[in-house]
């Protein structure tokens, strides 16, 4: 279950930009309100910040036309 | 769900293009130089019945092959069923050489990401993939190529790094390999790994098909990587991936162009293709010196 938690974690801060801005503001804290484990925490804390957003900015665009993978 | 014909038994290496509506014209007009024309699966769940019509009626004239990009195999979550079930009617109308999908996740929680993102790297999505693939070949009749992804974040929470995960997935379901080769070279480049040392550590008898595309850099906190937006012409580096790929791999290769946008006229995407088929026919002459090399 906790794996399922860890994936939907990624996935708001992927795609919901307040999110976002408050887990980068606060990692941990926002790790914690989620209920992940303390591994999870960990390697939240190490996040790839560069990938994270860059992530999310391709992501937005990728919404805003139809793309195929 | 019959398949016309085993993809490994496909008797040549061949070259296509992925159906979009824009390329429609150009991609009739030239079915002499396509081999096989790959059609999104997700398109056509809801497409009008005119359109699934003219969808088999390509499929009369050429070959097609159906790929997913909605599934989000790669994950600790179950596949939703009813897509499975969506597919498998699709395979049923269409009747591909083969489907594939991403070894991706794309919703958590309910957040639909609304794009492939690439899972933790850990048991529980190598178990999870691994149980989706089976639910996916039971439910379509077949199991999917899968497909490796890009990705522009190193995926956090990660226990294994992107070779040994996907080659865990791989051992553990009946799926073979559709190798994005964009993708292998986007993530080599942006996680500094040696794309061809990649290619070598992946079980060659499974890579079945292949994909082709481009990118652009984009930037943040001062740090460059690639993206691969399927909105540029395909680098050089990823033909030499291909040729690599065909020096290696023992079956034929189902090699598939994919652009999604800014797109350039028919012909500019036809000389891709037949640059492909250098890469390849090159990769096997490599293949079969060795051979006689060995014979010798």
């Amino acid at each position: 279950m906790s794996a399922e938690r860890f994936e939907a974690f990624l996935a708001k801060i992927y795609v919901d930009e307040a999110s976002r801005e408050r887990f980068l503001a606060d990692p941990r804290g926002e790790a914690a309100k989620a209920g992940l484990s303390d591994q999870e925490i960990e390697a939240l804390e190490k996040i790839d910040r560069a990938g994270l957003i860059l992530t999310a900015r391709s992501l937005l665009n990728k919404r805003r036309r139809p793309v195929k993978k | 769900m019959k398949f016309k014909e085993s993809l490994k038994n496909t008797a040549r290496d061949r070259v296509g293009l992925g159906w979009r509506r824009e390329l429609a014209v150009g991609i009739l007009s030239n079915l002499d130089r396509i081999d096989v024309v790959e059609v999104i699966a997700d398109d056509l769940f809801n497409a009008p019945r005119d359109e699934r019509r003219a969808l088999r009626t390509l499929s009369a004239q050429t070959k097609v092959v159906l790929h997913g990009v909605s599934l989000g195999l790669a994950s600790s979550a179950p596949v939703d069923v009813k897509l499975l079930e969506k597919t498998a009617r699709l395979c049923e109308a269409v009747e591909p050489e083969y489907w594939s999908e991403h070894l991706a996740f794309v919703r958590g929680g309910g957040v639909e990401i609304g794009h492939l993102t690439a899972p933790p790297r850990t048991d529980d999505t190598i178990e999870g993939a691994a149980a989706n693939l089976e639910r996916a070949r039971a439910v379509v009749g077949a199991a999917p190529l899968v497909e490796n992804i890009a990705t522009l974040i190193d995926p956090p929470g990660s226990d294994y790094d992107e070779i040994d995960w996907i080659n865990r997935i791989i051992d553990s379901s009946d799926g073979d390999l559709l190798l994005d080769l964009h993708n292998l070279h986007a993530n080599a480049t942006n996680f500094g790994y040696d794309s061809i040392d990649f290619l070598k550590r992946l079980p060659a008898e499974r890579i079945v098909a292949a994909h082709l595309a481009g990118g652009k850099w984009v930037e943040a906190l001062g740090e460059r990587r690639l993206l691969d937006d399927h909105l540029h012409d395909v680098p050089d580096p990823v033909y030499w991936l291909l040729t690599e790929l065909a020096a290696l791999t023992p079956h034929p290769l189902t090699v598939i162009l994919e652009r999604d946008g800014a797109y350039p006229p028919i012909e500019i995407l036809l000389r891709q293709l037949d640059r492909a088929r250098e890469a390849v026919a090159e990769g096997r002459s490599r293949q079969f010196e060795q051979i006689d090399q060995e014979a010798a």
